[in-house]
């Protein structure tokens, strides 16, 4: 039964896109996203609730650890889908362009999804290219300028980031010895007989090269273009969604190496790398002038606190699978709000775009409680992820190291904060009332329908898991 | 080391990175690649001659079709049609490119003897592999021409090659087919984008793409 239904999950986006590519209408092709998004979701549920998998599959399976992974995925792809049916309703495109879109974001889902369920490091290493070479296209989808830049550093970088990653793969395949395979199950049963040195230093290759794809500093160049370019539930769904998949490869041959007993260099390397996002979110965060790049440094700092979390472990671990989930709600609910105000104001800029209340109030709403989700409010569920992290810091007696997380923690608030209040309750000038009058009637209730689900769920979380998700959050915990 | 032709390949497969670093003419860089690719094949052919047909064969595919025919082809046609002939104004005068990386080489040729954890390793290979990966990523940092930075991009693909190669083990047939189509593709990818860049800014420096900026006001 999970093998069919993994075959459906793998196949369906296959047989779609190519049916999608073959009709080339708007409306059917995006009929045939949402049935994808749909299908998607069911499947996922079903695996995810199928007690006792048989995981027969060779290249691609369900387990512990990436059961989660693709919850969120699964999630975060149906509420992007339903808010894009809105959007892409006003696009000033030609037809063909608009089926294009949609053609990629399903190959894109496809790659992400592969990504995560592959059970061998070679496959996930091609997959997660895959899905840079997917989402290049949808970057550059405004055909603009600065859209072709953002494309060209996106591919560029993260084609020769995930190179890297590759000669780690080809120093990890040297210090197995003996044993000749990729699949982790099995890397993870023979680590303890892996040359130390060829591991730890093809951790160090894997660390950036799939850092690179996941945004961590000093390897973060692309991120801040890309997500700022793109179209807003693209921005969703790279920074929710793709930078998870790429910490699953690193968690994965992290725990290789855990096995191995040769973690404590990787644990200093992720937390130094860690400390950098976070240092330079808060350094940038200050001088940005618009408001999809500030964004894309939040998600920065919070890979920074992912891999902080990851390096600390114990309890630790508890809180980056909540960190987990909670920056992917709200930090797409964010993106999908920084859509609406993009789409009223025709501008990214943070200066032009205040009085947003006054503009459409329930953006307003949605952008300031989406900053108080990702800001850690208590009830947000960031708040326990970020607290336990702390707590464990005190519990190891890293005082510095947690005085320095609050502190950093606090600058990118401040810095972010102000410009959300700036934005949310500023004055509405003159020469934009007009252009927003124009376009209010360009946000439809399906713009505001996924934000409202996820924030009521990233809220919901902080102060009540349910049983199945902690069900799935401790056998997550196991996979660690 | 029994094989002597196939150590001959490595070096003047080593010695091609020196050429790349040192002229100008985009031309001769692609030239440089079509080499390269047929080296590869050279090394295969003498070093692996005792791999599996499916191997074999799957190696023969990737290093005369694609890496010396296709690619090749593709960039031609890209600098044909964007008329980027030289790249004179990198960073470095040419002349000190090539006393840089014949350093970096000659350090790839002898640390690998020096050092206790290579050893397991033929260390010509794991020498020449991993200087040809360092020459690469600094050529990139330093050249102007956006093609020149796809074809450093490809050299460098190169040099991987040649490291998994120097693992005596083969990675599953799989894994290298996904491999030579995800560079395939990215290099199609960079060149469409060479040819739209090309468009938007009538020439293709990389000092263009520097408009997105924190601080910058751009919509």
């Amino acid at each position: 039964m999970t093998d069919i239904i993994l075959s459906v999950l793998l196949i369906f986006p296959i047989i779609s896109g190519l049916i999608m590519f073959l009709i080339q209408k708007k409306t059917f092709n995006n009929i045939f996203l949402n049935i994808y998004a749909l299908i998607h979701f069911i499947c996922t549920l079903l695996l995810v609730f199928d007690k006792d998998i048989q995981n027969k599959g060779h290249y691609f399976a369900v387990d512990d650890t990436n059961k989660i992974f693709l919850l969120i995925l699964s999630f975060i792809f149906l509420m992007v889908t339903i808010y894009n049916n809105g959007y892409q309703k006003h696009f000033k495109y030609k037809e063909k362009k608009t089926c294009h879109y949609l053609i990629m974001i399903t190959a894109f889902v496809w790659a992400m999804t592969g990504a995560i369920l592959a059970t061998d490091l070679g496959i996930a290493w091609v997959l997660v290219e895959a899905t840079t070479l997917s989402s290049a296209y949808l970057i550059y989808f405004n055909k603009t300028k600065n859209s072709i830049e953002a494309a060209w550093k996106y591919v560029f970088m993260c084609s020769i980031g995930i190179a890297l990653a590759f000669i780690g793969i080809i120093f990890l395949n040297i210090s197995s010895g003996n044993i000749n395979t990729l699949n982790y199950a099995e890397l993870a049963n023979n680590a303890k007989l892996f040359n130390p040195f060829w591991l730890k230093l093809s951790f160090v290759f894997i660390l950036f090269g799939f850092g690179t794809k996941m945004g961590l500093a000093p390897v973060h160049f692309w991120l801040p273009d890309a997500h700022s370019e793109s179209p807003s539930p693209i921005s969703a769904l790279l920074s929710a969604t793709l930078l998870n998949s790429a910490y699953l490869v690193i968690l994965r041959v992290f725990k290789i190496l855990e096995i191995a007993n040769s973690s404590i260099e990787a644990r200093i390397m992720l937390a130094v790398i860690g400390f950098l996002s976070l240092f330079i979110t808060a350094v940038f965060v200050y001088h940005i002038k618009n408001y999809k790049r500030m964004l894309a440094y939040s998600s920065i700092e919070n890979m920074g606190i992912l891999a902080i979390g990851t390096s600390l472990g114990g309890a630790a671990y508890f809180a980056v699978i909540l960190h987990l989930i909670g920056h992917s709600l709200a930090k797409a609910s964010f993106f999908l709000s920084s859509g609406n105000i993009l789409e009223l104001y025709e501008t990214k800029n943070i200066k032009s775009s205040s009085g947003i209340l006054s503009a459409n109030k329930v953006t307003g709403w949605l952008w300031i409680v989406s900053f108080l989700a990702i800001c850690a409010f208590p009830t947000s569920v960031l708040f326990i992820s970020e607290f336990i992290i702390i707590k464990t810091m005190i519990l190891k007696e890293y005082y510095g190291l947690c005085a320095l997380f609050a502190i950093l923690l606090t600058f990118v608030i401040y810095g972010i904060g102000k410009a959300v209040i700036k934005m949310a309750y500023g004055k509405l000038n003159e020469e934009k009332t007009q252009i927003v009058n124009e376009n209010k009637s360009k946000i439809t209730v399906s713009m505001y329908i996924p934000q409202v689900i996820m924030l009521t769920m990233v809220f919901i979380l902080g102060i009540y898991i349910p049983d199945f998700l902690n069900d799935i959050i401790q056998a997550a915990l196991k996979g660690f | 080391m029994e094989n002597g032709l196939e150590n001959g390949f490595i070096i003047l497969f080593g010695l091609t990175m020196l050429y790349l670093a040192s002229t100008s003419r985009i031309i001769s860089h692609i030239r440089v690649l079509i080499t390269q690719g047929i080296l590869l094949f050279l090394i295969c052919l003498f070093g692996h001659s005792d791999t599996p047909l499916l191997n074999m064969a799957f190696l023969t595919v990737e290093t005369i079709i694609v890496k010396s025919v296709i690619i090749p082809l593709f960039l031609y046609k890209i600098i044909k049609k964007t008329h980027a002939n030289r790249d004179d104004e990198a960073n470095i005068p040419h002349f000190y490119c090539l006393v840089i990386s014949s350093i970096i080489l000659l350090a790839g040729f002898l640390a690998p003897n020096y050092m206790a954890q290579f050893k397991t390793l033929s260390p010509i290979y794991f020498g020449v592999a991993i200087s040809t990966i360092i020459i690469s990523l600094w050529l990139i940092t330093i050249k102007h021409k956006i093609v020149s930075n796809v074809i450093e991009f490809i050299a460098m693909e190169n040099g991987i090659f040649l490291l998994s190669l120097s693992v005596a083990k083969e990675m599953p047939i799989l894994v290298s087919l996904g491999v030579l189509l995800d560079v395939f593709i990215a290099v199609y990818i960079l060149g469409l984008f060479v040819k739209e860049i090309n468009k938007e800014f009538k020439d293709l420096e990389v000092s263009h793409l520097s408009e997105l900026k924190d601080c910058s006001e751009n919509d």
